[in-house]
């Protein structure tokens, strides 16, 4: 019976995890600079990031706030999905340029 | 990317093979403390491991016995990533230390972070013992799922080994950890294994230092309490990962 029960709750979280349509906001690295630095979100919503860096190094987008962490080959792409993010600010930064690859995502 | 009628298929074997375990009741000989993997792999990384347990026991065979495994890893690209290592022994019955395997292992990066509920990847690991004919090979599905600051990750593997000095049998594994993102560093978890003749469940600390330019140290320590007669009663772990790009 226990197997059964499993075997049902297997294929029941197969099934909830396929991916809904998120809305696809675009983030621009450039000169080691995100644009913008301020990415209005919609709140308690699943996001599909899109990161462009124009720069030809790599950067590493990273946050501990929306747990996440991903690097962008120079003049590449990549994608990351965040939240859903209950309203709120959000910083994330460029770990191979703290100094200046800095930003928040504003989640209304 | 992926297609996602390939991404659904594998989260259905996962899903099947996670549904088994329990009836399966987890096997594979020893001691097994190690660590529980996340599914990512980023570009460009590269990384230094050291994994040592300390198992403590009233029973002087038991006692004492550690493990130490020190490996290289970098990553081939945005889905896998490679490591190298050799595992080393000292204390059992009173032993000196000496190295006793080497290691291999390769993840797989199946789904983007945070893209469906649950994030998948696959772990492939081949141990080879030094002075014994014993071969170990290892598939473990890796599942992960977010709920807000708790993270659950699961490494449900299928074990085989074989060797001129062993008998050759399947066996399974299962690694998982529940842990709570306090703070970058630290977060404090619990981590369960289970292997034929090892069970064991244990809080463990973990967090990060970062260093910049890419660099960070991952600490991770903890304590594993034998949940039967088999396993020591008391198993202590650190992992040291050294990460850099």
């Amino acid at each position: 019976m226990a197997k059964q029960v499993l075997w049902v709750l297997g294929v029941w979280l197969a099934g909830t995890a396929v991916a809904q349509a998120a809305p696809v906001v675009e983030l621009e690295i450039r000169n080691h600079l995100f644009y913008p630095a301020e990415l209005v979100v919609p709140a308690n919503t699943k996001v599909k990031l899109l990161v462009i860096n124009h720069d030809a190094t790599p950067e590493e987008f990273e946050s501990y706030e929306l747990n996440r962490e991903k690097v962008i080959m120079g003049n590449s792409k990549a994608v990351i999905f965040i939240g859903p993010l209950a309203p709120g600010e959000y910083p994330f930064f460029g770990e191979f340029n703290m100094n200046t690859a800095q930003g928040k995502v504003i989640a209304q | 990317m992926i297609e996602s009628g390939f991404i659904s298929r594998w989260m259905v074997a996962g899903a099947v093979l996670g549904s088994l375990l329990p009836a399966a009741v987890v096997r594979a000989d020893g001691l097994y403390v190690d660590q529980v993997y996340d599914p990512y792999v980023q570009p460009m990384e590269k990384e230094f491991e050291y994994l040592g347990v300390y198992p403590v026991d009233d029973n002087h065979e038991l006692d004492g016995a550690q493990m130490h495994l020190l490996s290289a890893g970098m990553s081939l690209n945005d889905r896998w990533y490679a490591e190298l290592g050799v595992e080393g022994e000292a204390g059992e019955a009173g032993a000196g230390f000496e190295w006793s395997a080497a290691e291999a292992e390769v993840k797989w990066q199946l789904t983007e972070q945070g893209e469906y509920a649950f994030d998948w990847g696959l772990l492939f690991e081949l141990e080879v013992e030094r002075e014994m004919h014993a071969r170990e090979f290892s598939t473990s599905v890796i599942v992960l799922r977010e709920w807000q600051r708790w993270v659950g990750t699961l490494n449900a593997g299928l074990v085989y080994e074989w060797g001129n000095d062993i008998n050759n049998e399947w066996e399974t594994q299962l690694a998982s950890q529940l842990r709570y993102r306090w703070s970058r560093a630290l977060e404090p978890a619990l981590e369960l294994y289970l292997a034929e003749n090892s069970r064991s469940l244990g809080p463990v600390l973990t967090g990060r230092v970062r260093f910049g330019g890419g660099r960070s140290l991952r600490w991770e320590t903890g304590v594993l309490l034998g949940l039967d007669g088999e396993t020591p009663d008391t198993n202590w772990k650190l992992l040291l990962e050294y990460e850099f790009y």
